[in-house]
């Protein structure tokens, strides 16, 4: 296995988290002897369509995604719809690409992004795919905000496991894991959570752009409807 | 009842959008209130992740397109009724489209739920959520169980719950039958 399709599925384009994880995977790749591979954003409608012509042709497909109510994103979800005719090439016989999955949800656990990450497994299945693994990260949104520093053992983390797709054709499971953090909160953990919510500490990513951009006084606006009191 | 469809069929002539047609009548019949949004008609620019509709005009999104009337449509709704076909295992991008554009529905903050991190809610009132899906022959019993469970998650997040959801097979009008007594 050579080339790697490097696909990003977000809708913020090259700036996304995403993209800053997905280039940490593809430099693990590139390290563990792949060749450069090429990147296409969907959002961009030249390479949404690069993407479905340049997809029969690679060895390996990494498409990842930040997860969107609970789902992929449309584009993500047009590009698998654009997919259909290699269902039905697979099934008489031709080859599809190995498929590997990224996805990054902006609540801290992972567990929110598992019923999307078992549709992605049953899609490279449709494909007739060897599925390479689904790298689940929650709290993406927090790489925006972090300095880079701050973020060095999980790009650390995500190149062993470009590495580890480049020279085992998947992604290995003690890393998948170690990636992916915490993956639901323990009762104890809850608790505290609950009281720290109501704190507005808790809150101060929002409340800073809330007040950089003029909008606090009107943050719990209800334009359509009656108002939350809680 | 107030119900709202949001049907992700592309395709006007299909026989998914027949059934829903027929569905929908019926939902009339019965005397309930049914507003039905055929996304394929609406001007929808999709989700681009600003984060606009959180932190600089709260609850609207600021592109100019018809997400608003989708906002209206649903938090006028008892029950919102998201219709699609399957396609590739999974519910249409169209759909996908207009429930993107939904996150300006909810707040930003964080709120703990279920033993879950979610978001705040924005409104005191949401309806429940109901899922109609087109057969294929592509999808099996699996891909409409996590079909199920994806948009189960959306509506929880919606501070909602999936109340129904069905196959489109069979007789529509006592499918519709079947739906009405859901809210």
């Amino acid at each position: 296995m050579n080339s790697l399709l490097l696909l990003n599925g977000s809708p913020r384009g090259e700036r996304s988290n995403s993209m800053k994880m997905m280039t940490r995977v593809a430099e693990g790749w590139v390290r563990g002897g792949g060749a450069q591979p090429e990147v296409l954003h969907l959002v961009r409608r030249a390479q949404f369509q690069r993407a479905v012509e340049a997809f029969a042709g690679a060895d390996v497909v990494l498409l990842g995604m930040p997860l969107y109510t609970d789902a992929m994103p449309a584009v993500v979800n047009a590009y698998i719809e654009a997919l259909a005719p290699r269902v039905e090439a697979a099934r008489a016989g031709g080859a599809n690409p190995t498929l590997a999955f990224l996805v990054q949800g902006g609540f801290p656990e992972a567990a929110h992004s598992r019923p999307l990450e078992r549709y992605l497994k049953k899609l490279a299945l449709r494909m007739g795919s060897h599925y390479a693994g689904t790298i689940v990260r929650g709290g993406g949104e927090s790489l925006q905000a972090m300095p880079e520093e701050a973020n060095r053992k999980l790009w650390a983390r995500l190149k062993t496991l470009g590495e580890q797709l480049a020279l085992d054709g998947r992604f290995g499971a003690v890393e998948l894991k170690a990636v992916a953090g915490t993956e639901r909160f323990s009762r104890f953990a809850v608790k505290l959570l609950s009281l720290a919510c109501r704190i507005p500490i808790i809150q101060f990513y929002w409340n800073g752009m809330l007040k950089k951009n003029g909008a606090w006084e009107r943050r719990f606006a209800a334009p359509y409807g009656a108002a939350f009191e809680g | 009842m107030r119900i709202t469809i949001l049907n992700g069929e592309p395709d006007a002539a299909s026989p998914f959008q027949a059934y829903l047609e027929t569905l929908a009548n019926r939902l009339l019949v019965l005397e309930h209130a049914v507003t039905k949004l055929d996304l394929r008609a609406l001007n929808l620019k999709g989700c681009t992740g600003c984060f606009g509709c959180w932190v600089k005009t709260p609850g609207e999104c600021s592109k100019c397109d018809d997400s608003a009337t989708v906002c209206r449509a649903v938090l006028d709704a008892d029950l919102l009724l998201l219709a699609s076909p399957m396609n590739m295992g999974f519910t249409t991008a169209l759909l996908k489209r207009g429930a993107d554009q939904m996150i300006q529905l909810i707040h930003p903050y964080f709120v703990v739920e279920g033993g879950e991190i979610h978001h705040r809610a924005r409104y005191a009132h949401y309806p429940v959520f109901a899922l109609l899906l087109g057969a294929s022959p592509d999808s099996d019993a699996e891909d409409v169980e996590i079909t199920r469970t994806m948009w189960g998650r959306m509506a929880r997040n919606m501070k909602s719950r999936l109340a129904w959801s069905a196959v489109a097979e069979g007789n529509a009008e006592e499918v519709a039958d079947e739906l009405a007594l859901v809210a």
